[in-house]
Order: structure tokens, then sequence, then C-alpha cells
């Protein structure tokens, strides 16, 4: 068994790069959450609207985002897409953490045809009569949907948000390959500075461990607290 | 016979030995050689030449002229990279031209001369963001590879510069013909060639002369070897000082060769490296 230096993880300059690393993947993942939710209720709901020109639109970015690798989405957001823009759009967003917002800007687009799909599944598990007599009472389908559909879609939604969630959490790390300085990133450093191997991604493992464990609590809270409760 | 076996091989270590004991100058020149350890598989320091079958290099030029000098005949030996050292020490040669890598650890072990090659890591800059010199990218966004000792070595050179790095240097080149970055820091040979592949736009990109860190070569004698060390530095300043070297320089690694170097950055004339 090879010594294992606790000494590097708790304190010093690697300490501290190993916890900007961690704080950062922390914040990517909670603004590509914050990013992702809303376009993934968009596009669930364009995949369900009665208009069949947005059906299409809704189905051809799920299976064009879904069916491609998430690195092969970073590598494009980070070195392609932006050459597309503007010369002085280009520049300003080259002068700024253009590492950072390429990675949200494909981890958002990514996650949000998951969670899309399953929102459309859980509006979807609603029985179609609560629409009708959402209609019936004189409400219009979006109105309808908000009001009557959405609330108890939502509610069925959340375990397998949660776990898209997770799996955001866990896609973080693929940041690395465009430089952002995350927490697989800082590791990495970590590693090349003091050839600590096994200290430095048992730092990573168990921060990714610790994070995941957190949020599926979360998420085991919710369930007992709201929905059970509602259902009974 | 056992005997007899026995005595020669005693009469072989013995004069393995005198011959490690007595390599100074005076020596060397009684002997009317110098026996000098070189790699010979390591262009352009030291390699056959496919035509002729004979060592040539940088390192063997070097070498001839330290001969010459001394009035002996040079004699090359072939040795392993590993085996270098050993070799010098063991006294079955008496000088290395091996492209010896001169630090610190090395010097509890042999005497190092001058320097006679300097590379290192050096910045790659696109000519339109007007950096001309290293301290220019202060504070600025420096692309370049994971896992060697680019990183820590940039952050040495330039405490404030924010450092991204990436699996691959084409990644970081292009991140930096993008735009993304304001240089591109590695390897000076790497980035030679680098450059050269980008082709018809390197007109637009410089290298900048200023080495990041350093590695220098140096040729080696042993701890005990007198007045070698002098000699073999008055030869190299003698080159210097007339030209020779940097002619000798661009010989093996100027323009037109596989190197490429369009001018020499370095000069011989330390035996203290960093």
């Amino acid at each position: 068994m090879p010594d294992f230096d606790y000494s590097l993880l708790l304190s010093g300059q690697y300490h501290d790069m190993l916890l900007s690393g961690l704080m950062l993947s922390i914040k990517l993942a909670c603004v590509t959450l914050v990013c992702s939710l809303p376009l993934a209720l968009f596009i669930a709901l364009l995949r369900l609207s009665p208009v069949r020109p947005l059906q299409w639109l809704g189905f051809a970015y799920v299976e064009s985002i879904r069916n491609i690798p998430l690195l092969a989405h970073m590598l494009f957001w980070y070195f392609a897409a932006p050459e597309f823009l503007p010369e002085s759009l280009r520049e300003w967003l080259y002068a700024g953490n253009i590492e950072a917002i390429s990675a949200i800007v494909a981890l958002t687009l990514y996650t949000a045809a998951f969670m899309s799909e399953d929102i459309r599944s859980g509006i979807r598990a609603i029985p179609i009569v609560q629409l009708e007599a959402g209609r019936a009472l004189g409400f219009g389908y979006l109105e309808s949907m908000r009001l009557v559909v959405l609330p108890q879609a939502l509610r069925v939604t959340i375990a397998p948000l949660i776990s898209q969630t997770l799996n955001l959490w866990k896609n973080t790390s693929i940041a690395t390959v465009v430089g952002v300085a995350e927490l697989m990133y800082q590791a990495g450093q970590v590693e090349t500075a003091t050839f600590r191997s096994l200290e430095s991604f048992a730092f990573a493992t168990s921060a990714y461990l610790s994070v995941s464990l957190l949020i599926t609590g979360a998420a085991a809270w919710y369930q007992h607290r709201y929905v059970q409760a509602k259902s009974r | 016979m056992r005997i007899s076996l026995l005595s020669s091989a005693v009469a072989v270590a013995l004069s393995l030995v005198s011959a490690g004991v007595f390599a100074d100058v005076a020596a060397i020149k009684n002997k009317g050689e110098i026996v000098i350890g070189t790699l010979g598989t390591d262009e352009p320091n030291s390699f056959v030449d496919p035509k002729t079958r004979q060592i040539i290099g940088y390192e063997i030029d070097l070498g001839n002229e330290i001969a010459k000098d001394l009035g002996v005949k040079p004699v090359y030996k072939q040795i392993a990279v590993a085996a270098r050292i050993p070799e010098l020490q063991q006294g079955r040669v008496d000088l290395l031209a091996a492209s010896l890598t001169h630090n610190k650890e090395r010097e509890a072990l042999v005497d190092f001369s001058n320097s006679v090659l300097i590379t290192g890591q050096k910045a790659l800059v696109k000519k339109s963001s007007g950096v001309t010199a290293l301290d220019q990218l202060a504070g600025e966004k420096i692309l370049t590879v994971k896992g060697g000792t680019q990183e820590p070595n940039i952050l040495k050179a330039l405490p404030t510069a924010k450092v991204v790095t990436f699996d691959t240097s084409q990644q970081a080149l292009l991140a930096l013909q993008q735009g993304k970055g304001k240089a591109f820091v590695d390897d000076e040979s790497a980035l030679t060639n680098d450059y050269a592949k980008i082709g018809a736009a390197a007109k637009g990109y410089a290298i900048l002369p200023e080495n990041l860190s350093t590695e220098a070569l140096a040729l080696a004698v042993r701890k005990d070897s007198g007045d070698l060390k002098v000699a073999v530095d008055k030869t190299l300043a003698r080159l210097e000082s007339s030209g020779e070297a940097e002619k000798l320089y661009l010989k093996w690694y100027g323009p037109g060769t596989k190197s490429n170097q369009a001018e020499r950055h370095f000069k011989i004339d330390s035996d203290q490296v960093e």
C-alpha cells in the first residue's frame, strides 16, 4: 500500500487548487441546471404541441443533441461555434472566460435534451381528460397546461429529473477538455505538479460522490415530504 | 590456464584503473588521443552520416576542435544514454559530448564545461497582438499542453498569467489561432515544428526570443580530470570569440536544417545553470 499523504489534501496550495476546482464544478452545475430546466420544459411543450412543425422542431432538437457524445458537443462549442460569430462579438467573448461559457452552453443544451424527454413523459402520464377538463372549463391550451397539467406532471417528473441532475453533475468533468479549471482539471494539475495521483483523484472522487449523495438525499427528502403526502 | 586467465583479467582491470587515474591534459597528450563518448543517435548533435557511415554532428565538430587545440587525435566512442556518466566515471572515455543536460543533480557526479547548447520553452504569439517580449504577457491568457513542465514554468516566469491547458498541443495551437489566448507555450523544438506546419499563415506569427525556462547541454569531464575542463572551456571560448561557434550552430541547427532555427539566442560563455 503506497503511503497516502493527507496533508496535501487538508491544507496548502494543492488543497486550495482542488477546492477552487470543486467550487467551479458546483457553479457550472448550478448555472447549467437553472438554464436547462426552462429550456427542457419549452422543448417538451414543443414536442407535445398540436402544431406539426413545432413537434418536428422539438423532435429534431432532442434527437440531434442526445445522439452525439457530450465530448463532441464541448469541443464544438469551444473551438467551432464561436468562429461563426461576428468579429467584434467574438473578440469580446474571447477576452472573457470563453472556456466556462462554452462549457455551460454545451452542458445546457445537452442536459435539456434529456430533461425534456423526462418532462414529456411526465406530462403524458397525466390522463388526457385532465387537459380536456381544463379546455371544457374555458381555458386555452397553454392555460390548461399551466394550471392543470404541469403542476401534476412536474411532481411525477421530479425523480427522473434528479437522476438527470446527477448526470449533469458528473458531466461537468468533461469541461476539462476545453481548459475549464473545474475539479477534474485541478486534480490533473495537482497530479502533474506533485506526482500524487492517488491523493488528487481520491479527493476528486470523494467530492463527486459526496455532492451526488447530497443531491440524492435531497431528492429522497422531497419525495417523502411532498409527493407521498399529496398522493395519500 | 586458470591462472593466466586470472592474471590477464587483473591486467585489464589495472589498465582500466590507470586510464581512469591519469586522464588530465598531460596524460591525454601522452596517449596522443582523446576518447570522446558520444551518442551517435541524436541528430543533429551526433549521428551517423548515412553516406560515409561516420559519426558527424554539432558535438562532433566541437570535439574535433578540442582535440585540435590539444594536439591529439579524437577517438569517438558510441555509448548509450544511461551509460554516459558511468562510462566517464570509470575512465573509459575522457570527455562526454553526448547531448548531456547540465543539471544540479549531475554536478555532484561530473564537471561540466560551459554550456554548448541552450534550448528552452518559448512562446508563440500572433504578430497582430503586438507582443514582442515575455513581460508583455503578464496577466494575459496563455495556452499550453497538460501534463508537462510547461505550466509550472509559465507560472514561474509570469506569476500573474492565466494559464489554460489542453490535452494536445494541436488544440492549444488552434486556440491561439482563434485568438482565445495571447500566447502558446511549448518546447522550442516542438514550437518550431508547429510553426512550420501552420504553413503560409506562419507569417502572421512570431516566436518570442526569450526562454521561459532553459535546458542547457554541456560537455562533461571527470571530477578528477584536473586541467582538462580548463582546456575544454578555452577551446569553447576561442570558438565563441572567433564566431566559429555561431557558424557551427547555424550549420547544424540553422535555416535549412531539420531544426530550422533562424538565429542563435545564446552564447557559449557560462558553466552555470539555474
